[in-house]
């Protein structure tokens, strides 16, 4: 088999494995009300309770500890704070999911989508992956660059703000279209 | 139709068989009125049987005329084919405008980027390779662009229904083995295609066989009522957030960007 064959052939192969990843059951997909509830409460956000995070983290804390304990518990106080970052930040990356989720309900309701906007969103949220697990991999290795997460907490803050006042607007048009299809049905006009 | 082996006939029948099934069905549950296009489909593959029976039996298999007049067949069934899927993709997605509009984009764009491909990939050996590469450039095509539509509409986490799901499912295994299929069959055959061609001839047959089998099974049920979606919302909130969303989450991005590139700092 020369070049160009196996490669249609292997190209062949990759489109069966991605058509039975995306006819996979659907019940495995995100479900779009989940998010909508999300955006209703936002106490479950986890961006607020980044500054009970930084005080557990401050450097001052950790000098003094290392000032005044052993260096087994100066030891164990830190395995415990990179615990706290890291599932801070795993927190964080849900917050940005939810969010990036939400922006995918607003486009799918979108009388007209831009290509330009989604692509672009799409290459961000991939980019975002990627860094993240980057970021992630630093607090294993045991490196902290804990101040520059409070920018990280209020970038996201700020969208969900905006965010839950669109899809406020969103949930009582859908309400709305409920209401007046539940109308027609009652007319029989739904009669397949 | 002498030349044809036994065991390829035995396929034909048998695959006319669930065609005329699938028929039935679409008319008994009354889906024909909402797949005309892929009603249409069925029909057209039933008849090209008959038409191939016809011509097999006046030229046989083997003459170019026949040969000339099954590849124009097919070449029906397969236009018809691309019509059944885009009105499957546009009653599935008909309430969701703004996808539908990138999703038809995306459909062309995928289209055009596959078939310069394939293309260029057989530059130079069209005389040669003529229907042969021109089938299966047109299934690699089909998958591709099918298959990009399907991401998208997974990527707004849109509801298929489950016939709709296995119809676009059915077409894109059909193309995707025709692609294997023709791949394996020309890497072994080389020259001599004649002498494989029943190997073809009942591998590709027997493919459609179990893509039948698949849609008899999702016609069974009636296709599901059109379910009202959502009123769409006013195109100046997508508009006014979208971009601000993009620029919040590049500003993200900045910030973990920012973040990797910090000094390496020991707690």
């Amino acid at each position: 088999m020369n070049l160009p064959l196996l490669l249609l052939f292997a190209f062949a192969i990759l489109l069966v494995l991605l058509l039975a990843w995306v006819l996979r059951d659907p019940r495995k997909l995100p479900q779009p009300d989940v998010d909508l509830g999300y955006a209703e409460d936002p106490d479950r956000r986890h961006v607020t309770y980044f500054p009970q995070v930084r005080q557990a983290m401050a450097a001052e804390d950790s000098a003094f500890l290392a000032s005044r304990a052993s260096e087994a518990l100066n030891r164990r106080v830190r395995k415990e704070r990179r615990k706290i970052a890291l599932a801070y930040l795993a927190c964080l990356r849900g917050d940005f999911l939810k969010l990036w989720r939400l922006a995918r309900v607003i486009a799918s309701m979108a009388p007209q989508v831009g290509a330009k906007q989604e692509l672009e969103r799409l290459r961000l949220g991939l980019a975002f992956s990627w860094r993240y697990e980057m970021i992630r991999m630093k607090f294993l290795l045991g490196f902290a660059p804990l101040p520059e997460l409070g920018s990280l907490s209020e970038v996201v803050s700020r969208m969900s703000i905006r965010l839950e006042t669109a899809m406020k607007d969103l949930g009582e048009r859908a309400a709305l279209a409920a209401k007046l299809a539940s109308s027609l049905d009652g007319r029989g006009l739904d009669t397949p | 139709m002498s030349s044809l082996p036994l065991y390829v006939l035995v396929l034909w029948a048998l695959s006319a068989l669930v065609q005329l099934i699938a028929l039935i069905l679409l008319f008994a549950k009354g889906s024909f009125r909402k797949l005309p296009f892929f009603t249409a489909y069925v029909a057209l593959n039933l008849c090209q049987v008959a038409f191939l029976v016809v011509v097999y039996s006046v030229w046989g298999p083997k003459s170019p005329t026949g040969m000339i007049l099954a590849w124009y067949s097919e070449c029906v069934t397969l236009l018809a084919q691309a019509l059944a899927t885009t009105e499957i993709l546009k009653a599935t997605l008909g309430p969701y405008q703004g996808v539908w509009g990138l999703v038809w984009r995306a459909l062309a764009f995928t289209s055009a980027v596959v078939v310069l491909v394939v293309a260029l990939a057989t530059h130079g050996d069209w005389v040669r390779a003529g229907w042969f590469e021109l089938n299966r450039g047109y299934h690699l095509t089909f998958a591709a662009a099918v298959i990009a539509c399907l991401l998208l509409v997974r990527y707004y986490s849109i509801q298929v229904p489950a016939t709709y799901k296995l119809i676009l499912g059915g077409f894109c295994l059909y193309s995707c083995t025709e692609i294997l299929i023709h791949t394996v069959v020309q890497s072994i055959a080389k020259k001599a295609f004649y002498a494989y061609e029943p190997v073809w001839q009942s591998s590709t047959t027997l493919s459609f066989l179990v893509v039948l089998f698949i849609w008899v099974a999702a016609l069974w049920k009636p296709l599901p009522i059109e379910v009202r979606q959502a009123a769409p919302s006013s195109d100046s909130i997508y508009k006014r957030l979208s971009p601000e969303i993009n620029e919040r989450l590049r500003e993200l991005n900045e910030k973990l960007l920012q973040l990797w590139k910090l000094e390496a700092r020991p707690q």
